[in-house]
């Protein structure tokens, strides 16, 4: 072993050089190793849980958009529907106010034929009644004298009862 | 010229401060530094500094990884500990001027620092505890019979390969100590020499030399190291099975 002594070797030098590598060791283990390797993990969770949010994000706004369509192809057909039924509504209504129309026409049409043939029948009247005046006139100017008043009157009744039954 | 043993600086009875005990303190005061700086600046948001620690970190976790598989959250911290406990060993010898600061004994200047790794001490005692704490995991991990029966058998042909496996435990320790020794120590010298050859600039080459031997050393012990722990960490049983597959 003499060339171990050569060397240098030394029991106590070398005890001292392993103490001082094992303490060395805990304190790279315990403050710089731990501390990184904690520290990467760290941040590859953060990433991990930033890339399954933006995920999420991705998957919600692609579900939003495809409702989004939904809801506009549902609004597109409603607002369909609804215009549809607008037009047959106006349809229906313009039937209606048409038919109604024709309806006051007609009645209008009616109470004027009516009026018309009431006033004809007043006229009527009245001139009958007029004529009788002048025939009864007539008759008793052209018989003034040669009958007595009585018969006059009785001759003109007469006379104004067969006009009124020619009537 | 540098000797072979380190120089006692300061002596206490029968303990001698050397010059390499030095400059290993010197070693776990700049590492102390990193880690108190390092650990005022983490964040999630890292600055330059933290993503150069992470990366070299992370870096070396995948090949711990990509090596040991399961077992490299256990190998991990001792490779990178002896990684850079030797690197920065091994380079605290080549800061300018470290070798030239010292006390004068008879005639001579004994520095009062002195890379760490070119102590025997050192790097006989990085390579026992390497081996130690490489049998200390793999106890710890297959239990004590898968364990010895790597080394003792009542099979004879396997008794013998275990023998030479026990022969092969001593002989890890022998070329990992006197591997890195040898390197760094023959760096010291060269560039002893050639710095009292001529000092100005004619050591630069060497130098950066030394700073490529001090990183690629540095990477083969814990390399090597981390090789052992993941071999010896595996069943025997599966080791076998894995040499069938790939034959």
């Amino acid at each position: 072993m003499g060339f171990l002594k050569d060397l240098g070797f030394d029991p106590v030098l070398l005890g001292a050089q392993v103490l001082n590598f094992l303490i060395i060791y805990y304190l790279l283990k315990r403050f710089l190793y731990k501390p990184v390797m904690d520290m990467i993990k760290s941040r590859e969770d953060k990433i991990a849980e930033g890339l399954k949010q933006a995920e999420e994000s991705r998957t919600t706004l692609e579900k939003t958009l495809e409702e989004e369509k939904k809801i506009l192809q549902k609004a597109e057909i409603q607002a369909q529907k609804i215009i549809e039924d607008a037009k047959e509504q106006a349809l229906d209504a313009s039937r209606q106010i048409d038919e109604n129309a024709k309806q006051e026409a007609d009645r209008i049409i009616l109470a004027a034929r009516e009026k018309i043939e009431q006033e004809s029948r007043d006229t009527e009247a009245r001139l009958t009644q007029k004529i009788s005046l002048i025939a009864s006139d007539m008759v008793a100017k052209s018989l003034e004298g040669l009958i007595s008043e009585k018969e006059q009157k009785q001759i003109l009744e007469k006379t104004l009862h067969n006009i009124k039954n020619v009537n | 010229m540098v000797s072979f043993a380190a120089e006692p600086i300061i002596r206490l009875g029968f303990f001698s401060i050397t010059n390499s005990l030095l400059d290993a303190l010197l070693v776990d005061a700049i590492l102390v530094g990193l880690i108190l700086m390092l650990r005022k600046r983490l964040s999630l948001m890292p600055g330059k500094f933290q993503v150069i620690i992470e990366t070299v970190i992370q870096e070396f976790y995948n090949i711990t990884y990509s090596v040991a598989g399961e077992n490299a959250p256990k190998i991990f911290p001792y490779f990178m500990s002896f990684f850079i406990f030797i690197l920065f060993a091994n380079w605290s010898g080549l800061i300018p001027g470290v070798s030239a600061v010292g006390l004068k004994e008879h005639g001579q200047i004994v520095p009062f620092f002195r890379a760490a790794t070119s102590d025997f001490n050192v790097t006989l005692g990085l390579s026992i505890l390497s081996v130690l704490i490489t049998h200390f995991l793999s106890l710890n991990k297959l239990g004590f019979k898968e364990y010895i029966t790597r080394y003792f058998s009542l099979n004879p042909l396997n008794l013998y390969i275990g023998l030479l496996e026990l022969i092969g435990e001593f002989t890890k320790i022998i070329s990992l100590s006197f591997r890195l020794f040898g390197n760094i120590f023959a760096g010291e010298v060269v560039i002893g020499t050639i710095s009292a050859m001529f000092a100005l600039l004619l050591p630069l080459p060497f130098l950066l030399l030394e700073v490529i031997v001090g990183l690629v050393q540095a990477l083969v012990f814990a390399m090597l190291t981390m090789a052992f722990m993941a071999v010896l960490m595996t069943p025997h049983a599966e080791e076998v099975k894995e040499e069938v597959i790939e034959s």
